[in-house]
């Protein structure tokens, strides 16, 4: 058998669900090697037959898997329990991994839960995933310096409205329908007392700070507010808009001074843009 | 650190006693800064980390020697060579002033897919010259020679024409490359394929050998696994002490990545190679 033949075969046995006869006998894996003819391509052992070998790597790939995606989303590993596996096993055969690093593995997963029409508090795992995605987003993100409230108050109040603000790389701003941040910060809770999933809508701040990821909720206005900060609009854009909302959406001019010394002291901006970034 | 009696062909120095920089670790590392003589990276975990991992890396790598170690070069895989992994890991190379990159002889994934294993090769003329022609590729991009380990496997291909230690002396010779000789890789795979493992070390070609690795390894009656979650087995420690008679001193490394006790307990497996190092010298 040709090497690329071979590896073909073998990827398809390897990364297969089931048992490892039916690993054999699937499509991908039967197109390169008819199961009837395994030993024409793998020995046996003094004490394995060619097929329990092969099971030895078929065996590993669903644990790696495992353990790339309960790192990254251990609320949702806690919350399904026995089912995580179930999920693990659907979720990449959707997605498997294409890329050099598993860190990436599970880019997709609150999407891919989006879609599970019949997964039971399929909303809230998909704000649970989103959550703990942004958290994992934000650990990884780039290096950048800080910028702190005299930079800010250095700006002469005549050009401060045309001013842009960079927000540190690592700012994830997620909005919540679930009490899916309840949920997060319950799992190392010894008294096991975790949350049921119920409607509760929020808004969080993840960041991460001396390489730390921190996660803050903000009101409703100020997610607004640092939304469209994030996405390069002047400060006296984003005053006006967020004036001229309504009801909780809508901020008012008082707001802004606390709000921006928070968000400075919690490292939410890391530059002026048009300025050299700090660092 | 001693000079190396014998040498390795690149001029690669021998760094002495290290183990790999393992995250559980890094407390203990930041605080105490302890004596050891370099540290192996895992290359992957701090290509596209900008955080806690990638501060700790430089934090490192000023104070230490460093030698870069991949898991997804996928060296032997019929899929095309990932060129923003090669970039990457160039510049992480050259970030951190790393002594040398290593990955493995296998291959991770085809048809754009990873499974994040060490795959094995078949031991066959056609795999043979492919893989060559990729060491070849690498080494250019990364401007450096590539430093290859020979895995640890559980199958055996019915097509291979020649034993790995052939495979493995032929490609460091025609890509002219350096070799990372696993001890306990050559140990687990002699178990599970039933050869001789001093037969093995005698066939790689010494003046290759840049790096050496130690590590635990799990016994399952019928064949052994490659768990780096233990020490060393004294069979292990004796083929180490048989090729460095050979290679003179190397660069070695202990592995330990499942159960990962304290750092200074992994410290004391790997200072375990002194006396095997000296009696060598």
């Amino acid at each position: 058998m040709r090497l690329a033949s071979l590896q073909r075969w073998m990827q398809a046995v390897v990364v297969h669900p089931g048992t490892t006869e039916q690993a054999l006998r699937s499509p991908g894996a039967a197109a390169h090697l008819k199961p009837a003819r395994l030993e024409s391509v793998l020995l046996p052992s003094k004490t394995l037959s060619a097929a329990e070998r092969i099971a030895i790597y078929q065996e590993m790939y669903p644990l790696r898997m495992r353990d790339a995606l309960s790192s990254d989303y251990p609320g949702l590993d806690h919350f399904l329990g026995n089912r995580f596996w179930e999920f693990v096993t659907a979720y990449t055969s959707a997605h498997p991994s294409m890329g050099y690093t598993l860190n990436r593995l599970g880019d997709q997963v609150p999407a891919f839960l989006g879609r599970r029409n019949a997964l039971r508090h399929r909303a809230f795992l998909k704000d649970l995933a989103r959550l703990e995605l942004a958290i994992t987003e934000s650990f990884d993100s780039p290096e950048a310096g800080v910028l702190r409230a005299a930079d800010l108050e250095a700006i002469p109040p005549g050009r401060l409205g045309q001013t842009r603000l960079v927000t540190a790389p690592s700012l994830r701003l997620v909005d919540l329908e679930w009490n899916a941040a309840d949920y997060l910060d319950s799992i190392r809770d010894e008294s096991h007392k975790h949350p049921r999933p119920r409607r509760s809508r929020s808004f969080m701040a993840v960041v991460r700070r001396n390489y730390s990821v921190f996660r803050f909720p903000v009101s409703e206005a100020a997610f607004l507010v640092l939304s469209d900060l994030k996405e390069g609009r002047t400060i006296s854009t984003v005053a006006k808009r967020a004036m001229g909302r309504r009801g909780p959406r809508r901020a008012a001019a008082e707001d802004f001074a606390g709000w921006f010394r928070h968000w400075t002291a919690q490292g939410l901006f890391s530059g002026i843009r048009g300025r050299r970034s700090l660092g | 650190m001693t000079s190396t009696p014998h040498g390795n062909r690149f001029g690669f120095k021998d760094l002495g006693i290290g183990i790999g920089l393992r995250t559980v670790h890094y407390p203990h590392i930041l605080s105490k800064w302890p004596k050891i003589d370099w540290f192996e990276v895992l290359s992957e975990n701090y290509m596209d980390t900008g955080g806690r991992p990638a501060f700790i890396l430089d934090q490192v790598a000023e104070r230490y020697p460093v030698a870069l170690h991949g898991v997804s070069m996928s060296i032997g895989s019929t899929d095309p060579l990932n060129r923003e992994h090669l970039r990457k890991l160039k510049a992480l190379a050259d970030r951190t002033k790393a002594h040398w990159v290593s990955d493995h002889l296998c291959w991770t994934g085809v048809l754009g897919r990873n499974t994040h294993d060490l795959l094995p090769m078949p031991y066959t003329e056609e795999a043979l010259a492919h893989t060559i022609r990729r060491v070849k590729q690498v080494s250019e991009i990364l401007e450096r020679p590539l430093v290859i380990e020979n895995p640890s496997s559980y199958v055996e291909f019915k097509g291979s024409s020649m034993p790995e230690w052939t495979f493995l002396a032929r490609l460091a010779e025609a890509a002219d490359c350096g070799l990372l000789l696993d001890v306990n890789n050559v140990y687990v795979s002699s178990f599970n394929h039933r050869f001789d493992p001093v037969e093995y070390i005698n066939a790689i070609p010494a003046d290759r050998v840049v790096q050496y690795h130690l590590a635990g390894h799990t016994n399952k009656g019928t064949h052994i696994v490659d768990t780096h979650s233990d020490h060393a087995i004294d069979e292990v420690w004796k083929l180490y002490a048989l090729s460095c008679r050979r290679t003179g001193l190397v660069a070695t490394l202990y592995e330990w990545d499942d159960e990962i006790p304290p750092f200074d307990v992994v410290l004391a497996e790997a200072r375990k190679a002194e006396a095997y190092r000296k009696a060598a010298a």
